[in-house]
């Protein structure tokens, strides 16, 4: 049995940061497992930026004003008290990155170059051309390197197990190269497994990675699932595939054009235009597309973004990524033509309730959650462009140290019966699961749901089709069950190690949908055409969906912490 | 209907073997797209591994028809049209140890990655709380190199490592060495270039398919070059070093290669005497003339232009 200190799951910029935090510290053992080799996860597909205050390009800006674009952003469901100490702490972990070597694009004064991105008052957003999160991932790997981080590399989470007195013991996980289950002994865990885009299947942004691995993991230790229904759709997703296509496009003044060749942004954010915050130009295009005048029609159907008027050196040199993209997955080359695009499922702002932000600690000791896999609350109904790179990195160090400080006041606690008992049922359900020769393929189980999903539960949401959801899901659940996998091998069988993806990917998809039918109201990324408007009155509070003994999910709820801005209508 | 088979190289606990499957056809789809169809809908043991399908987080590298490539953004239309063929051959990248089917194993690749210490050494001037400061030209020498996304589409086909993996390191090793290198931040260049040196950077075999697979575009041999060029300067020799500067030399000399100077001078009189029979058999072919060592050659015409070109080049690389 391996035993850890610390161990930390997922390998993202959060992930990687958390560890790092840990293996600073003499004397630690650290560990980090990861389903798939370092640089391979979603941090490394954000392209546009990292948001810090520095002052670098507008003197004028301030952490109050980023603080304030923060809430506004998050439609005032984000947790204020949380906000001011995540903004607060984003200038020096941005510097910390220059410090690791991230290659920043560079203003003439030699500092790190900023630019304008969606929803905020001045140009704040640091960036690395258009490969922002994929620099600051190799860099954050480098550094692990550099520090002898213990990377657990093919195995992959199946689940927490607690100790008598409810503390974090350890977990068991799936070593894929050798095809056996794995017993590890740790005092602090730090989840850090990234979002759950995938219930979408190829309607998302997001690598065939995000399937809520770490959330649904959570629930089932017990931790309660915040503000769940709170799924970010991006509003420039590539027209075929949903490939994200980074708001930088907007930021370096794109235009957004509907079949008539109108800029539409006029006649939904008439200040802000085509830097309108995200659910506000997704809302735009979908608008656009179902009123007849966008190109094509149905799923295929989609608006254009043209950079044409821009200098071709700016879409040569700060937009080559997105030109990159467009050639190979469009077949369009945004020099001579407009880039067709439609939003995409693109990041969970809901996740594991964590309820001590200074920690990132949950109501189970020793388990801490960061970056998206969590839920602080930062980012509230809506995350702000720019502020997802920060999360990572602000909340992966801060999940760190508070597994670190976990560590120092808190001995470790033995948990061998339980890592036994567990190991023990996934090796029985293994050979169960994969020995079966009859039930539904679990990729037409995932289908269903993805399909199901994007039409009920998707960027607009009404009752009646979510009620015919939860019976969908339902029905899914006692389906996968009894699933066919189709794969008795032990080396690195994927069909395995997918199958309990989906199972993932229910489970959350089940908290999305409970969640959203909560909430009657529509705020941020939740928009509900039955009911259009806010309703602080009984809606200015979180979404919190728990497990019970019985297998039932409770739909609760929690205080929203204000503390200095009074939420107001959110115009742009 | 149109189908699209796939043969595809499997490999399975000590077992190899090719497995040919076919579907209908659909347009623009890709290699991936085609991959997963097959696990979805046919067999859902057939193993591979993708992440972003997006060209951005280098997962999904296979061998296609031969060629390292991203299964992601390679279109089905486009390799049917290339080959001339509706059947394509899948296999695993080369130059991995192979886990299963299309999975090749990058942990056994971590400790060669960290063979030239990959991480900056940052000046002293700079610190954790203002971080760093380089100017927009100095960002643009390195910042191309930074684009590495770790797919090993580059050693796949390396001729090189191909021969001998044990005394070369991949080219994308290369490349985030010289990827500090070229960092004006870096104080220590020489810490990546002495171990880059020490492990194979004369050892390329300049076959450039490293390359032409780069589906980033990015030019490790040209990055070899580069530490070649540092490490030369910084008073690093070795055999590869004495034969490019021997090349130099008779190029400057004569504008011909003496075979029999270049010897003496890349391996020393020892080592050339022990490969005397060798060359012995190349003078009975005609391939070498011992007496150039007494009567040199006569420089070719036109050596003023040959050295004209390599002054010029030698101070285009200053």
């Amino acid at each position: 049995m391996e035993q850890f200190d610390v161990l930390v799951i997922g390998s993202g910029g959060a992930g990687q940061r958390a560890a790092l935090e840990a293996a600073h510290q003499e004397g630690l053992r650290v560990a980090l497992i990861t389903k798939i080799f370092p640089s391979r996860s979603a941090t490394a597909m954000a392209q546009g930026g990292i948001n810090g205050v520095l002052n670098n390009v507008a003197k004028e800006d301030t952490i109050e004003d980023h603080i304030f674009d923060t809430v506004k952003g998050s439609d005032y469901l984000a947790d204020q008290d949380a906000v001011e100490f995540f903004i607060n702490r984003c200038p020096e972990l941005i510097k910390e990155l220059d410090y690791f070597g991230v290659p920043f694009s560079r203003t003439s004064e030699n500092k790190i170059a900023q630019r304008n991105f969606g929803g905020q008052a001045y140009p704040r957003t640091c960036y690395s051309a258009d490969k922002t999160g994929h620099v600051i991932l190799h860099t954050l790997y480098e550094q692990c390197l550099k520090e002898n981080v213990h990377f657990l590399q093919d195995w992959y989470l199946l689940d927490i197990v607690k100790t008598d007195d409810g503390a974090v013991g350890g977990v068991v996980a799936w070593n894929m190269k050798e095809g056996r289950v794995e017993k590890i002994a740790t005092t602090a865990l730090v989840i850090a497994t990234g979002g759950a885009g995938r219930m979408y299947w190829t309607r998302t942004s997001n690598p065939y990675l995000s399937t809520g691995d770490g959330m649904a993991a959570c629930f089932r230790a017990g931790v309660a699932l915040k503000d769940p229904e709170m799924v970010q759709f991006h509003p420039t997703g590539l027209g075929k595939s949903g490939i994200l296509m980074s708001e930088a496009v907007r930021g370096e003044g794109g235009y957004l054009l509907n079949n008539k060749g109108e800029r539409f942004m006029k006649d939904y954010a008439p200040s802000k235009m085509e830097l309108a915050p995200r659910d506000v130009v997704a809302k735009a295009i979908e608008t656009e597309i179902a009123e007849g005048r966008g190109f094509g029609t149905g799923l295929d159907a989609y608006v254009v973004a043209d950079v044409r008027h821009l200098p071709k050196e700016v879409i040569l040199e700060k937009l080559h990524g997105i030109r990159d993209l467009a050639i190979t997955f469009e077949h369009a080359d945004p020099l001579v033509q407009p880039i067709p695009i439609r939003p995409t499922c693109h990041y969970s702002m809901g996740g594991i309730d964590v309820n001590d932000y200074k920690t990132c600690g949950t109501c189970v000791p020793g388990l801490f959650a960061a970056g998206e896999a969590a839920c602080v609350s930062i980012h509230g109904a809506n995350r702000l462009g720019g502020n997802s790179l920060a999360d990572a990195v602000v909340f992966g160090k801060v999940a760190g140290e508070g597994a670190v400080d976990y560590v120092k006041n808190n001995a470790a606690k033995d948990a061998t019966k339980a890592l036994n008992d567990a190991a023990n049922s996934w090796e029985q359900k293994f050979r169960e699961v994969t020995g079966r020769t009859t039930g539904r393929p679990i990729a037409e189980i995932r289908d269903e749901m993805a399909l199901s999903m994007w039409n009920n539960v998707g960027i607009f949401r009404e009752e009646k089709k979510m009620e015919l959801e939860l019976e969908t899901l339902n029905r899914l659940i006692e389906e996968y069950k009894t699933c066919y996998v189709g794969d008795t091998n032990r080396t690195f069988n994927m069909a395995f190690v997918n199958y309990i993806e989906v199972g993932s990917l229910l489970t959350v998809a089940k908290a999305v949908t409970l969640g959203a039918l909560r909430r009657k109201e529509s705020r941020g990324s939740h928009l509900r055409e039955d009911f259009a408007k806010r309703d602080d009155a009984n809606f200015l509070n979180h979404t919190i969906i728990k497990l019970k003994e019985d297998g039932e999910y409770e739909v609760g709820q929690s205080e929203v912490v204000i503390t200095r801005f009074e939420p107001k209508e959110r115009t742009y | 209907m149109r189908q699209i088979t796939y043969n595809i190289h499997r490999y399975n606990e000590g077992r190899s073997y090719v497995q040919t499957y076919s579907f209908d056809y659909e347009p623009d789809r890709t290699i991936l797209w085609g991959l997963q169809k097959i696990k979805d809908t046919i067999d859902p043991t057939l193993t591979f591994i993708a992440a972003c399908r997006s060209a951005v987080c280098g997962a999904c590298s296979i061998k296609v028809n031969g060629q390292a490539m991203l299964g992601c953004e390679s279109k089905i239309d486009d390799i049917t049209e290339r080959f001339g063929s509706d059947t394509i051959e899948i296999a695993p990248i080369g130059n991995f140890d192979v886990i299963r089917d299309l999975a090749v194993d990058w942990e056994a690749k971590v400790n060669r990655l960290k063979t030239v210490a990959p991480w900056i050494f940052m000046k002293p001037e700079f610190n954790r709380d203002m971080g760093s400061r380089q100017t927009p030209e100095d960002f643009k020498k390195f910042v191309t190199n930074t684009e590495c996304i770790l797919c090993g589409c580059c050693a796949s086909e390396c001729n090189k490592l191909s021969a001998n993996r044990e005394d070369f390191l991949d080219p994308y090793v290369y490349t985030k060495a010289n990827r500090f290198v070229q960092d004006s931040r870096d104080a220590a260049p020489m810490a990546h270039v002495n171990p880059a040196f020490e492990n194979g950077l004369w050892k390329c075999v300049h076959c450039m398919n490293c390359i032409s697979r780069c589906p980033k575009h990015l030019k490790p041999a040209k990055d070899i070059s580069e530490l070649r060029a540092v490490a030369t300067k910084a008073g690093l020799s070795n055999k590869g070093t004495r034969h490019a500067l021997a090349f130099r030399d008779d190029l400057i000399k004569t504008g011909r290669l003496n075979e029999v100077t270049m010897s003496l001078k890349t391996d020393g009189l020892v080592d050339s005497a022990k490969q005397g029979l060798y060359a012995m058999r190349l003078w009975a072919h005609g391939k070498i003339n011992p007496l150039e060592l007494v009567v040199p050659h006569k420089p070719v015409q036109g050596i003023k232009d040959v050295r004209t070109i390599v002054k010029a080049a030698e101070e285009a690389e200053r």
